[in-house]
């Protein structure tokens, strides 16, 4: 075999091997939900807290499904209007099914709770940011994102802080947990896709058959 | 002295092995998510598809979404079967080289 037809067998070994990587990337252009979903529980702290101080929250029912119920629209919503000619696979799928789960089983557990009047502030931040640390968790093993496991700590960590805490202590381990893991971690997804969107525009060139 | 394995023509064609290669990553693509990331044209595109089609190894479904027009590209079991074939025929060609 000639030092060409060599060549030309590894170029097509590597353009396998780069289609395949392509191929998979999109599944991870979703920092902007974090950030979303960062702004709505603050929305949802501040709409239930007016007038009351801001650390407790129990005065205002409506706040939190309404700003639930909202997030998951507008979650639709833009998701939809992203996807565009995108390609699902089956890690966005996995993904996709582990925070719908995650979100459904928090809904209505908090719903539950609060409707039945077992309502405590605490226990309530201890399963956010519980349910929240396992979805982390999970995710980041799926995407092996250790920036990801990071949160999934913090969570869990809050969760746990969170149970020895006073009502106003609570808040604010829930309120940092929030800024790092959701605004922050949000941004810090957002600007590497960006990154990977110019990366991947600056090395695509035309292929012909 | 062992037979040097023959690389399926239907794939070499390095549009074709790009597509293929990019539909063994997803469950299913979009014609125009797939001209985007391989840059090709609408008619190279759609002649490179039909010859993969007929060969078997893609399957096509045409639908309509909010009354749009859309075509989704899928790999079958057997596209994913040359593939595998084609890959494993490149790495015995390169022997040592790689």
């Amino acid at each position: 075999m000639s030092n060409i037809e060599e060549q030309e067998l590894k170029d097509r070994l590597s353009l396998i091997e780069n289609m395949i990587t392509e191929g998979r990337r999109t599944t991870e252009s979703w920092g902007w939900t974090f950030v979303l979903w960062g702004v709505a529980y603050y929305i949802a702290i501040a709409w239930s807290t007016t007038g009351f101080g801001w650390s407790l929250w129990g005065h205002n029912y409506l706040a939190w499904p309404v700003t639930m119920i909202s997030g998951c629209i507008l979650t639709i919503w833009i998701g939809t209007r992203n996807v565009g000619d995108r390609a699902p696979t089956t890690i966005g799928r996995a993904i996709s099914a582990l925070w719908m789960t995650m979100g459904i089983s928090m809904f209505i557990l908090l719903l539950s709770l609060s409707l039945s009047g077992w309502f405590n502030q605490q226990a309530f931040v201890a399963i956010i940011a519980a349910m929240l640390g396992t979805t982390n968790a999970a995710s980041s093993f799926i995407l092996r994102w250790k920036m990801q496991f990071a949160c999934a700590v913090v969570w869990w960590a809050a969760a746990s802080l969170s149970c020895f805490a006073s009502i106003a202590g609570s808040s604010i381990i829930f309120l940092v947990a929030i800024f790092f893991c959701q605004i922050v971690f949000g941004i810090y997804g957002m600007v590497n896709d960006s990154r990977r969107r110019r990366a991947a525009a600056s090395r695509q060139g035309a292929f012909h058959a | 002295m062992p037979e040097l394995p023959e690389l399926n023509p239907v794939i070499h064609g390095k549009l074709r092995l790009a597509l293929l290669s990019l539909l063994s990553g997803v469950e299913e693509a979009e014609f125009t998510w797939l001209r985007s990331r391989t840059g090709s044209t609408d008619g190279n595109l759609g002649a490179q598809l039909l010859k993969l089609e007929e060969a078997g190894y893609v399957a096509v479904e045409k639908k309509f979404v909010q009354r749009k027009p859309q075509t989704l590209y899928r790999m079958t079991e057997s596209g994913r079967q040359a593939l595998t074939d084609y890959v494993q025929a490149l790495k015995q060609l390169l022997g040592a080289a790689i």
